[in-house]
């Protein structure tokens, strides 16, 4: 893909049986663009698709492979020499141009760690035992940063790898997946490229607000029925407390 | 001029009054300050600069451990602490809080219109506090109403109106924030009100340190002045004591402090 503008923001959306996640990235381009109007977002899907909230419709480059497999592709379609990839299922709930800042001078930030709606570190391990186990680097690929560089091109290169052949990779870990999630490929690569590479010291990059029932404390999966939300447009609040940066709301219908 | 505030208005098994004499003398040793005493009852101990006589205002049942029984607990009117003060930047005690030392002193010089402690902790380390320091069934992060420093100014201002509303409805609040406990709770008002000035950011100043606590089941004695000592037992049953010297703290067992003050005063 040429180079189309400098920045920009790249959401993967490619719609499964059950979920649809071309719905839940046009709520996330929105609300990028009610802090961010001028902002340039493109949307990575498969077939006939078009929303004016996307600046650019790429199809995937090397076609649909199935699942979380697309993700090494992203390199390739972005057309941004600076690239902020995001998980279509989040909302931004506050200003996030100053990320730009932040990561100019690097060549790939992958997140690390998450929040809940306190805006306090999760303390919770129930999702991350794989990480723990095989002391892999605690990063969330929701946001991850890329400008076009070498370091960049090998990354995406070891991800594609570590994807085309799990089956050797996984005898490598302790509890492995049957399946390869994108975080724990993205953790694998970053181990074999240098975590200092690849993320920023802990505490310093943004991450977002994960509301998974373990990290929040709920008492089901959906938390939309437990707790009080309220979209603010721009923005939203969980129980009254503000929420800022990016919010992973995980239950994939709820602004739908 | 700067002063301190204290609430006191007893019930059957608490003279919070005595213990607010004891901690004045306290707080004009340590602080230098001026102490106001709010209360319901015509008190003459000179030890007071000032006494605002008012309605003990709401008043609820709370269990405290240490006596074994619910008692009448006449904590509405800390909200109407800006408009009882008469001080220009007010020093908000609890009458069990024990001033060891001038740390307060500190309060005074920030360049902050409200201040208070947002995280609290067992000084025998016995006990975990990370219960305690939040509230409702989401675990809200709490704002402790025990010590708050407030000059007179619109945030100020804004915080204690919005206590009082908060206090006024507090049905509401309590299904809002799914808190369990039907008690009324100055901190737990403080917390939601911090919420409602700032924009419901949690981004609000606190005091810059800990308010060190001391809980109920641990027996207390003063050995000196400002030097106390807390004897606890530990998990496999071992009696253990430290000491605390120059120390403020929180002292949640109402009844140890009573006996302290009652022989000293």
């Amino acid at each position: 893909m040429p180079v189309l503008a400098e920045r920009g923001y790249l959401i993967p959306a490619v719609n499964t049986d059950t979920v649809d996640y071309l719905t839940c990235a046009v709520q996330l381009a929105k609300s990028i663009r009610q802090w961010h109007p001028t902002a340039n977002i493109s949307v990575v899907t498969v077939g006939n698709y078009e929303d004016p909230v996307f600046d650019h419709v790429i199809a995937l480059p090397y076609g649909d492979l199935g699942g979380y497999v697309n993700d090494w592709q992203m390199f390739a379609a972005s057309p941004y020499r600076q690239t902020i990839k995001l998980e279509a299922d989040m909302i931004a709930a506050s200003p996030i141009d100053h990320w730009w800042t932040l990561f100019e001078h690097r060549d790939v930030v992958i997140s690390q760690g998450c929040r809940n709606f306190y805006d306090q570190p999760a303390q919770s391990r129930f999702y991350r035992k794989i990480f723990d186990s095989n002391q892999l680097p605690d990063v969330y690929n929701a946001i991850t940063y890329w400008r076009l560089s070498h370091t960049a091109k090998e990354f995406f290169d070891l991800v594609r790898s570590i994807f085309e052949n799990w089956n050797r990779f996984k005898k490598l870990l302790k509890f492995a997946e049957e399946e390869p999630s994108t975080d724990v490929v993205y953790a694998i690569a970053a181990l074999i490229i240098g975590p200092e590479q690849v993320t920023l010291p802990a505490g310093l990059g943004p991450n977002m607000v994960h509301m998974k029932r373990h990290i929040i404390g709920t008492g089901s999966n959906d938390w939309t029925q437990e707790l009080v939300w309220e979209l603010t447009n721009p923005g939203v609040r969980i129980n009254t407390v503000a929420q800022w940066g990016l919010f992973h709301y995980q239950v994939k219908d709820w602004l739908q | 001029m700067n002063g301190a505030l204290i609430f006191a208005f007893n019930n059957e098994q608490i003279d919070y009054v005595r213990m607010a004499a004891w901690s004045a003398r306290s707080i004009h040793r340590h602080l230098d300050i001026p102490v106001c005493l709010v209360t319901d009852v015509k008190v003459d101990d000179t030890v007071f600069d000032r006494v605002v006589q008012t309605a003990a205002g709401v008043s609820t049942s709370r269990h405290f451990s240490d006596f074994g029984t619910n008692v009448i607990w006449h904590n509405g009117s800390r909200a109407n602490a800006y408009e009882l003060s008469p001080w220009d930047t007010t020093l908000v005690l609890d009458a069990d809080y024990v001033v060891a030392s001038n740390n307060l002193a500190t309060l005074f010089e920030l360049d902050q219109d409200f201040l208070a402690h947002n995280h609290a902790y067992d000084v025998t380390g016995r006990n975990d506090f990370s219960g305690l320091n939040c509230f409702g069934r989401h675990r809200m992060p709490m704002w402790w109403a025990t010590v708050m420093m407030f000059r007179r100014s619109k945030q100020a201002e804004l915080i204690f109106d919005s206590m009082t509303m908060i206090r006024d409805n507090w049905q509401h609040y309590r299904n809002l924030y799914g808190n369990s406990q039907g008690t009324f709770r100055n901190d737990h008002a403080l917390t939601i009100a911090l919420g409602i000035v700032d924009g419901h950011t949690l981004d609000h100043s606190a005091i810059p340190w800990s308010l060190a606590s001391l809980t109920p089941e641990h027996e207390l004695q003063q050995t000196d002045a400002d030097t106390f000592r807390v004897d606890f037992t530990t998990d496999n049953n071992k009696s253990k004591w430290i000491e605390l010297c120059g120390q403020d703290f929180h002292a949640m067992g109402k009844k140890t402090l009573g006996d302290i003050v009652a022989s000293t005063c």
